[in-house]
């Protein structure tokens, strides 16, 4: 919280850009008469500012046109390394689908005597992953280690983690191989962990393993991140089992779990029916000295909703607003759930207007679970009012609100003829 | 209960998908009441919804019933009331399946 706010006083305002047009003969004009008119300070930031500021407008090919102008008609001012990045950045951001603007950048930087460094390589991957450029930074990381510099491990994990989003595990185990083998860039505990979190996440258990095990074999010592990811893959994959063993492994190799770990052991125990076990973890957190949040409080819902006991998820929510927890819209969407799921239609609708008057979104399972409750208990109207609010909060795209509306309705007349008496559930 | 599977399924089939949002031309009773020539079934739902809104139709003592007035009546059957519950059926009968 204190972070966040710090980071955002600490960024500076918007610079009101100097170059408005990307004509060179223009932007050459200008630094001129800038030249001319005041003292220009002899320091290279002061060029650099210069430079960034019409790279956000120019092309590659000018800017660099630029950097020469102002370094013949200033001669005092030497481009450094940093000057050099900046084009760097620019050149990364084009839509050219080949390296060869980077090329240039580099072999201007190359003959201008600044040799690429770590933050060069740092620089290039980082830009270029953020603009999607993936097939080109793997390319570039490879051969900027052959020729100048290898990543440090921060580009390499930087890198590792955007890759997952798009290799298969193949290939990507290869290049880091590869690197490894070429390049000595040796994979650390984080890169396992970035892994292992890709592989659960795709609820890849085998692999899970697999990478277990090899991280054992290199002998590293898990820390915290570590055991959390793990923990997380066994409770996505419903395996409350696994987690705790994971949970008892942690305790024995005396890491000290943080509240993410309580947090995801909560939130599997309760998805895998143990719900009463995860309540009772709820004191040994308190011992340590963490105290529940929303998300704990709201994975614990989920587990009392699926077992059907919703009063005492609804006892929950007043127990959690009591120590001054305040609930998310994820909360509320869980209760919407269980409530529906019990058909308890009164109570539900009195949380939905409550979260209509906290203009919280209400999400897919929740909305559809809602729209259906309210049509097999005839309430066609309210059902349509929901509709409403799904699409005027923007929780759902209209697409997606109405043909669920349209579906329940379907369904709705297929049941009436089948002989289900509407309203009679209530 | 309806099968989980269905809640995606609409807008994951991208044939029922473009049956929603693509541009239709429309009947000449329809496009008088829409004023365009061309809508999707979507929106057109959305239209007639709120038209309904908006002209209070909806039957204050069963709020499930739609009162139709004349220019409601001419796109809806020619029916006096109709149930909400219908309401999407009756609008996709403008919207005839394309041939194959």
């Amino acid at each position: 919280m204190d972070f966040e706010t710090h980071r955002q006083e600490s960024q500076p305002p918007k610079p009101v850009s100097l170059f408005k047009s990307p004509c060179l003969q223009e932007a050459k004009s200008i630094f001129n008469s800038i030249v001319k008119s005041s003292n220009v300070p002899n320091d290279f930031r002061f060029h650099n500012s210069l430079l960034q500021s019409y790279a956000s407008v120019s092309t590659i090919n000018d800017s660099i046109a630029f950097l020469r102008h102002m370094t013949k008609t200033h001669p005092s001012f030497t481009p450094d390394k940093s000057t050099y990045h900046i084009l760097l950045t620019q050149s990364c951001k084009s839509t050219d689908t080949t390296l060869s603007q980077i090329h240039q950048t580099l072999n201007l930087m190359v003959s201008d005597g600044v040799s690429p460094d770590k933050v060069t390589v740092d620089l290039a991957v980082r830009s270029l992953c953020s603009a999607g450029r993936m097939d080109e930074a793997v390319e570039l990381i490879k051969e900027l280690s052959s020729k100048h510099c290898s990543p440090d491990i921060y580009t390499f994990n930087f890198l590792v983690k955007h890759l997952c989003k798009c290799l298969t595990l193949s290939t990507l185990y290869s290049f880091i191989i590869e690197m490894r083998s070429k390049f000595g860039v040796k994979p650390d505990l984080v890169t396992f962990t970035i892994l292992i979190d890709n592989v659960c996440n795709a609820k890849n258990l085998r692999e899970t393993l697999s990478l277990m095990s090899v991280l054992d074999e290199e002998g590293f010592k898990l820390d915290c991140y570590a055991y959390n990811t793990i923990m997380k893959g066994y409770c996505k994959m419903g395996r409350g089992n696994e987690a705790i063993e994971v949970y008892n492994k942690m305790k024995e190799a005396g890491v000290e779990p943080d509240l993410i770990t309580y947090n995801t052991l909560i939130y599997g125990l309760s998805k895998s029916g143990r719900v009463m076990e995860a309540k009772k973890l709820l004191r040994v957190m308190a011992e340590k000295g963490h105290f529940p949040d929303e998300v704990t409080y709201t994975s614990l819902m989920n587990g009392l909703c699926r077992k059907g006991e919703i009063l005492s998820a609804i006892a929950l929510l007043e127990e959690m607003e009591a120590i001054g927890c305040s609930p998310n819209s994820c909360t509320y969407n869980t209760l919407l759930h269980g409530l529906c799921k019990s058909r308890l239609f009164d109570k539900a609708m009195e949380l939905y207007g409550e979260m209509k008057s906290g203009c919280l979104k209400l999400e897919m399972a929740s909305y559809a679970t809602f729209v259906r409750a309210l049509c097999r208990a005839g309430r066609i109207a309210d059902a349509y009012e929901v509709f409403d609010y799904a699409v005027e909060s923007k929780s759902l795209t209209d697409v997606a609100a109405y043909s669920t509306l349209e579906s329940t309705l379907k369904w709705f007349k297929k049941a009436k003829e089948q002989g289900l008496k509407i309203g009679e559930h209530i | 209960m309806l099968p989980q599977r269905m809640k995606k399924a609409v807008t994951d089939n991208p044939k029922k998908l473009a049956n929603l949002i693509d541009l239709v031309n429309l009947p000449s009773t329809l496009r008088d009441f829409i004023g365009q020539s061309q809508t999707s079934r979507l929106s057109c739902f959305m239209r007639v919804w709120s038209y309904i809104k908006t002209n209070n139709l909806q039957d204050p003592n069963n709020k499930n019933v739609v009162n139709c007035d004349e220019k409601l009546k001419g796109i809806l059957l020619g029916k006096p009331q109709v149930d909400l519950a219908e309401l999407p059926e009756l609008i996709k009968l403008h919207f005839p399946k394309e041939p194959k």
